[in-house]
């Protein structure tokens, strides 16, 4: 029972540091000119230095709640509070908004598939190509 | 113009509300959110004779019985995006400020509107950012220390301004310049010692630039302000009376000194910030150029360097303020009475005491707790040179300390 339990706790602990090392994806509607972004395009985006994709269109970012640390270290190398506190200064001085943050991947995929100027991330595993584009892989 | 801003802000909270059934048309836009910041602060000091407070739009401030009023405070937000380009934004921050409560703590309601890509323009109320903190100056979650320098940020009473401000931004390569100009009406309301009160109006004009380069900020701010509020005291009729100047020799050309009515106060500012991730730096210095007597020519900076341990930050800060005040001889009346004697001390301190001589060191720590809450503890030092503690509440002894110990604990959030 107890090599069970610590078989258990292993491979729980394995899945979680495969979990936190798993590769996002940034990905975009199909029906958007934009078919790849560099990773300083898609953080002047997300940190709303720009409210526009290259080509000249809107950007809709979108952040997913369950991978919003994980996609932010991956994308600046800074740990979440410090881009929480980044968006406190830029929202409460009325510069601008952070990303909308959905709830779940279904909402993120189907936002992403029905707004032409949506961008959000999900773990590349997750990526239904009939639905989203591929832009960028975040490691 | 009071009563024309009421009416504007008005019809944006009724603009909000009705904004607030279509949420649920489209996911997208209209898109509202309520958010907001807030801190449990408690501060004490070693000494009954100066209180400590933030800056001069406070009321109460913290002696050695220690205060909660001067850091706590409770921000609330609504956000409105109309369309992709049209935005409404309201934020009412309770606080101690002077005046009417409603008012006075209504730091922003304006729209923004964006008509073309790094092109905003917003009309409304907006914060007034004559330094690099002044406009969220509010939010402790958004910055490191317990509370903005006090050498630095405690002088200025003008919190916010109503009118419309133009931002440009420019895509240097990798970087961003943001040149930003306004065009406004200022209106704060400032207590004075012995339970007085100046309210100071002003149309304002100002221009900023702020650079950002990799983990490099950095910001020139020019602000001008002319004044056109006036101000009446009992103590001042008092000295209108014919009879005063017999009694009182020359007291009457005391009385201008009061008025902030058509005098001009200029802002420069120049500012830089630094962060890595794991250092910061911050430091800024200012000049204030003001033909109003009781709020001098002042010369200000400060220094900041911190080091990021994991959810622990240290941080060190220096600041300084020196103005260039200067004395007006203001004669004995010469009937002896205790009535007049009180009258010239209260006219010789408002007049000889306003000065800003501060220097203070501080260490503290902020622990990031949880992701939107962080706690922080800060000691400061502060020397003050002669006649310089106007940026504390003194009691009437005059005989203020020359160095305080101030400590302070906090709890800032965002939600």
């Amino acid at each position: 029972m107890p090599m069970k339990k610590l078989i258990q706790t292993l491979l729980l602990f394995f899945l979680f540091s495969l979990q936190v090392r798993a590769e996002l994806a940034v990905i975009g509607n199909l029906n958007s000119p934009v078919t790849s972004l560099s990773k300083q395009e898609v953080q002047d985006i997300f940190m709303g230095r720009t409210r526009s994709l290259p080509n000249g269109n809107f950007a809709l970012p979108l952040d997913f709640q369950e991978l919003r640390a994980d996609f932010y270290t991956k994308l600046t190398a800074r740990p979440i509070e410090q881009i929480n506190a980044y968006w406190a200064r830029i929202m409460f001085s009325g510069q601008g908004s952070p990303p909308m943050t959905l709830p779940d991947e279904q909402a993120v995929l189907k936002t992403v598939s029905e707004n032409k100027g949506a961008l959000a991330y999900v773990d590349s595993k997750r990526v239904n190509p009939k639905l989203v584009r591929v832009l960028l892989i975040l490691e | 113009m009071q009563r024309f801003m009421k009416v504007i802000f008005i019809s944006m909270f009724i603009m909000h509300l009705s904004c607030l059934g279509k949420v649920f048309a489209d996911e997208i836009a209209p898109r509202v959110s309520i958010s907001g910041f807030g801190t449990f602060g408690f501060v004490t000091t070693d000494s009954d004779r100066l209180a400590f407070t933030r800056d001069r739009t406070q009321t109460q401030g913290a002696s050695a019985s220690g205060g909660i009023t001067n850091d706590s405070r409770l921000g609330l937000q609504l956000d409105v995006d109309l369309t992709n380009a049209i935005h409404l934004t309201t934020q009412f921050v309770a606080r101690d400020h002077a005046g009417d409560f409603l008012e006075q703590n209504l730091e922003w309601a304006f729209l923004r509107w964006t008509p073309q890509q790094d092109l905003d323009l917003r009309f409304g109320r907006m914060g007034a950012d004559l330094f690099a903190l002044s406009d969220y100056r509010n939010v402790g979650y958004a910055y490191t220390w317990v509370r903005p320098p006090h050498e630095f940020y405690a002088n200025v009473p003008m919190y916010h301004y109503d009118g419309l401000d133009i931002t440009k931004k420019f895509h240097l390569g990798e970087d961003l310049l943001s040149i930003k100009v306004a065009g406004a009406y200022t209106y704060n309301e400032v207590p004075l010692e012995d339970n007085l009160r100046v309210n100071l109006g002003a149309p304002a004009t100002g221009v900023n630039m702020v650079y950002e380069s990799g983990n490099w900020r950095a910001r020139f701010s020019y602000s001008f302000l002319h004044l056109v509020t006036d101000y009446t005291s009992p103590a001042i009729e008092q000295l209108r009376d014919p009879l005063a100047n017999i009694i009182f020799p020359d007291v009457q050309k005391f009385i201008p000194y009061y008025s902030p009515k058509n005098t001009d106060i200029n802002f420069f500012s120049l500012g830089a910030a630094f962060d890595d991730g794991t250092w910061l730096m911050q430091a800024e210095t200012s000049y204030t150029h003001s033909k109003y007597k009781l709020f001098a020519d002042t010369a200000s900076g400060y220094l900041s360097l911190g080091r990021r341990f994991d959810k622990l930050t240290l941080y060190a800060l220096y600041g300084i303020a020196y103005s260039f005040d200067q004395h007006a001889n203001v004669p004995k009346p010469i009937v002896d009475l205790p009535e007049l004697d009180a009258l010239y001390q209260t006219i010789d301190r408002s007049l000889n005491s306003n000065g800003v001589h501060e220097q203070s060191i501080s260490i503290g720590l902020r622990w990031d707790v949880l992701p939107k809450v962080a706690l922080k503890t800060e000691w400061s030092h502060y020397w003050f040179g002669n006649n310089g503690t106007r940026l504390w509440l003194r009691d009437t002894s005059g005989d203020w300390p020359e160095q305080i110990n101030l400590w302070s604990l906090s709890m800032d959030f965002i939600f």
